[in-house]
């Protein structure tokens, strides 16, 4: 073994395993008071947890929810009148409403210009499964028809958000022919 | 005193290194396709055997039991004959370890592609195979055990330490996570349900890290290091402290997989202080091997096979640095479920486990061989590649992670989440993906250099099979002299006593946490709503484990309101108590799936949008990584089987009622019937004995459980209308 002259008095004598031999340097300071803080640290976070009343996760959640119930300001309950719904026509909320139709991945079932696929029916044409007048729609969305496979939005749109996105179908898609279109489903309505 | 002659034999070692670098070919490619197909779906094939459900698995247990588990027995057979100056207690033993290892890891390989798994990550394996894992591991242990009972050298080396410390806890480990019911030939449940089962796999997952990945490596970095830089080690007091305290904090810490998560509070808090107080025992390894080479730094400089392990053992400080930070409560909560976790895992793999191999074999094979390495340069070529390599890999992953996470939790002035659908924050980190793939192939490039490098010198050498070596015989062992010899170097020269010693050590930790656990009622509060699972949703959840969905879903929503939001209600300590495996799974490449089956919730789908995702996710979810899974339409349920699933899964403990496994067929067809007729009215035809309308059934039951609402949330859109 390679053995400075300074390392002699740290040399153990009869330490030799297949030529290996050992030095008996004092462990880092730094590293044994890493230890024992990390130590101490332990004691006082388990006492504080575990023994005097820490908060459990339990208890967080409900802080964190009670705290942006308490902040919200247009929030989701926030509703209209759902039997009186008023198309926006407004072209800042058919921008909003054509980015909603993305990003709410409405697209997936009812195809990228609303011609439909083998999943959601097409939103261009005449025939409507659940209606086409403004509320009808407006509660299609919020509410969903679950066993169809139209899933319920209520809880991740706003009414107001709700609203562009019917404005937005039933104004923009209308009569628009895009390519692929599905054949009509639901009943006729002039 | 007898001067005694005797032969090592190296041919084992030769057989396990060989044994190192085949492996380490199929597991590094094995990765190279799964990281491939996280960035390109078309690529699992369409074919179950190779869809990435089946593939991950073999890429974790191939890196893990085969790559690093034939690389530490290379070293073992090695040092341990020389540090003991003793051929192995047995040749036999030797060939059994080796060929039964190996015949385990091509069972391995061939089950896990099939689909029989447990569904319990580093720990898949089915009952039969983890059984030969047990015998062959006690032929390991009596063999290394053996060895140290006819040694020639009084006292135990740090390296011997560490080795018997692997392989007694490794032992306990895996024979108490591997308790399960065999229900067929390849299926089993285990013993433990839910939330007890998600203890004790963790328990047993976190320290397959600490007594698989990390002390046999320590002691092979004891051994080679010294060797490879002629210089001793730096302090035999540290290697005293930090082994004591590593072995016994190490197996506390399990628990910090499943922070935030349905786990008594207690037991979360012990994994977070013992995943904390691991810090200092952690780097006593890599302050005594980095020390060692304390004025030695002008060989790191010349010597390819240092900068190896400097790398290696730097790595292995980060890594242990790394990791009790994210077992804080506060960085776990955002670090979970996201690539984080796997970048700290290949930066541990890669560069620990990895790259010490790697300079072991470059020291090893020429020495086996009587020669000089082939090339200095290509090695040093390969150092340079492999880690750009590992950089390559990690930072996009760490990248990745940050903008996932900051994507799932970011929620705009109306209270909704600005990212629901989770898909967008796939789609967003794909770009790392393919970087991670370039990282990859570096790595695999360097590694081939080195095949190249090793086979040109094995070429040019001469094998040395039987190495002569001499060394006096033992002496009897005196009584401990208080005055010249300290208690600890008594115990080195006591290994009986000394591996008792280890055992307390080891055992403590999880005996504590998992037992109340097991024995105490009031750990897991029951819920009264919680059914067990029809027939046709259990056979549904066999096919989920079979297809390895775990892997990339997560059933467990964490008390965060961003989790609430975008899954529904938090998971609770007692809705899994049916659940023998657990599945609350430990990364999200997908959503969530605990509440799939809260109709009307914010993630149900309705069974024709499952039917589409499955056939073809592309479908449902455009630009998704998922891939399709058509076989599930074709294949049909196993019904064969379906009694004796029963019988077993009362014998671990859910409640079916005498003579309900011979109902069950009936009860499962019934219920089939019902989703079959439900698609058909979308015009889907899929008979009712599908896989596909099984898994169908158990994704529509996840969750529902504890939830009331459903029924509200149909009926009041019925009302409206």
């Amino acid at each position: 073994m390679d053995i400075k002259d300074n390392e002699r008095k740290f040399l153990i004598e009869d330490h030799d395993y297949d030529g290996i031999k050992e030095l008996d340097n004092k462990p880092p300071p730094w590293l044994m008071w890493v230890f024992y803080l990390t130590v101490l640290w332990s004691a006082g976070y388990f006492g504080y947890f575990v023994f005097f009343g820490g908060p459990n996760q339990a208890t967080e959640y409900s802080k964190e929810i009670a705290i942006v119930d308490s902040t919200k300001t247009d929030s989701l309950t926030k509703g209209l009148d759902e039997n009186n719904i008023v198309l926006l026509k407004d072209e800042k909320s058919f921008v909003a409403g054509a980015e909603l139709y993305k990003s709410k991945t409405c697209f997936t079932c009812h195809g990228n210009n609303g011609e439909g696929n083998n999943v959601g029916p097409n939103l261009t044409d005449n025939a409507w499964i659940h209606g086409n007048k403004p509320n009808e729609v407006f509660k299609t969305i919020k509410y969903g028809f679950i066993t169809k496979g139209m899933l319920p939005y209520k809880d991740q749109l706003s009414d107001q958000q709700i609203l562009e996105l019917t404005s937005y179908i039933l104004i923009k898609f209308k009569g628009s022919n895009p390519a692929n279109a599905k054949a009509p489903q639901g009943t006729v309505i002039n | 005193m007898e001067q005694q002659t005797f032969y090592y034999d190296n041919k084992i070692v030769k057989l396990f290194a060989y044994a190192t670098i085949l492996w380490a070919a199929v597991a590094l490619l094995v990765g190279i396709l799964a990281a491939l197909q996280m960035a390109f779906p078309i690529l699992n094939f369409g074919i179950e055997f190779t869809s990435f459900g089946r593939i991950r698995p073999i890429h974790t247990n191939a890196i893990i039991f085969a790559f690093v588990g034939n690389g530490i027995f290379t070293g073992v057979y090695y040092s341990t004959q020389r540090l003991l100056k003793a051929r192995m207690f047995s040749d036999l033993f030797s060939k059994i370890h080796f060929w039964g290892w190996q015949l385990i890891i091509v069972c391995a390989a061939l089950t896990l592609a099939a689909g029989y798994t447990t569904g319990k990550e580093y720990a898949e394996l089915e009952w039969p195979v983890d059984i030969m894992i047990a015998l062959v591991w006690v032929v390991f242990g009596a063999n290394v055990i053996g060895t140290i009972i006819k040694r020639r050298v009084k006292h135990l080396y740090v390296s011997i330490w560490f080795y018997v410390a692997s392989i007694l806890a490794v032992a306990m480990l895996h024979i108490v996570n591997s308790i399960e019911m065999p229900a067929s030939l390849l299926k089993s449940y285990p013993f433990y349900a839910g939330v007890q089962d998600a203890l004790v796999q963790w328990w047993y997952g976190h320290n397959a890290v600490a007594f698989f990945l990390t002390t046999p490596y320590l002691g092979l970095m004891y051994y080679f290091l010294p060797k490879m830089a002629n210089r001793p080690v730096y302090s035999y007091r540290l290697s005293i402290i930090h082994f004591w305290s590593l072995i016994f904090i190490y197996i506390w810490s399990g628990p910090h997989h499943l922070l935030y998560q349905a786990m008594p509070d207690w037991i979360q808090s012990l994994g977070v202080v013992f995943s904390i107080m691991l810090i200092a025992p952690s780097w006593g390894g890599m302050i005594n091997g980095l020390l060692t080479l304390r004025g030695a730094w002008d060989k790191v400089r010349e010597s390819p096979i240092l900068k190896f392990m400097v790398v290696a053992i730097t790595a292995y400080g980060m890594s242990t640095f790394e990791g009790p930070l994210l077992s804080i409560k506060s960085i776990n909560a955002i670090s979970h479920f996201t690539d984080w976790t796997i970048a700290h895992a290949h930066v541990g793999a890669l560069a620990w486990n990895g790259f010490l191999t790697f300079a072991m074999l470059y020291w090893l094979i020429p020495r086996l061989f009587n020669i000089e390495l082939f090339s200095k340069k290509l090695a040093n070529f390969h150092f340079w590649i492999g880690t750009l390599g590992i950089l390559l890999w990690a930072v996009p992953m760490y990248w990745a992670s940050f903008i996932q996470i900051l994507m799932w939790k970011e929620f705009n002035a109306q209270g909704t989440l600005v990212y629901s659908n989770f898909l967008q924050t796939v789609t967003e980190i794909n770009p790392f993906y393919y970087t991670r793939v370039l990282g990859g192939l570096l790595y695999l490039i360097g590694f081939i250099v080195m095949v190249y490098n090793l086979i040109k010198t094995i070429k040019a050498g001469k094998f040395i099979g039987e190495e002569e070596a001499t060394a006096p015989s033992l002496e009897k062992s005196e009584k401990r002299s208080a005055l010249s010899e300290t208690a600890h170097r008594w115990l080195e020269r006591k290994p009986v006593r000394f591996a008792i010693y280890i055992f307390i050590a080891v055992a403590i930790g999880g005996a504590i946490e998992v037992i109340p656990l097991i024995v105490v009622k009031s750990n897991i509060p029951t819920i009264a709503s919680v059914k067990p699972y029809t027939p046709l949703e259990l056979e549904g959840r066999d096919i989920y484990i079979k297809e390895g969905c775990y892997n990339c879903h997560s059933q467990m929503v964490r008390p965060f309101r961003s989790e609430t939001e975008r899954y529904g209600e938090y998971s609770k300590v007692g809705e899994f108590v049916y659940d023998h495996p657990f599945q609350f799974g430990s990364k999200r490449t997908g959503p969530d799936l605990a509440r799939t089956g809260v109709v009307g919730g914010k993630m149900y789908k309705p069974a024709m949008w499952h039917y589409n995702h499955m056939m073809n996710p592309q479908t449902t979810s455009q630009g998704t990584n998922m891939p399709a899974y058509p076989w599930l339409a074709e294949k049909e349920i196993d019904m064969e089987g379906l009694s004796s699933k029963i019988n077993a899964m009362r014998t671990v403990g859910v409640p079916y009622a005498e003579g309900f496994e011979l109902k069950a067929k009936a009860d499962l067809l019934a219920q089939a019937q019902l989703i079959s007729d439900e698609l058909k009215a979308v015009q889907i035809n899929v008979a009712p004995n599908k896989e596909l309308i099984a898994l169908i059934a158990y994704l529509h039951k996840l969750g529902k459980d504890i939830s009331s609402q459903n029924v509200i949330d149909t009926t009041s859109n019925l009302v409206k209308k």
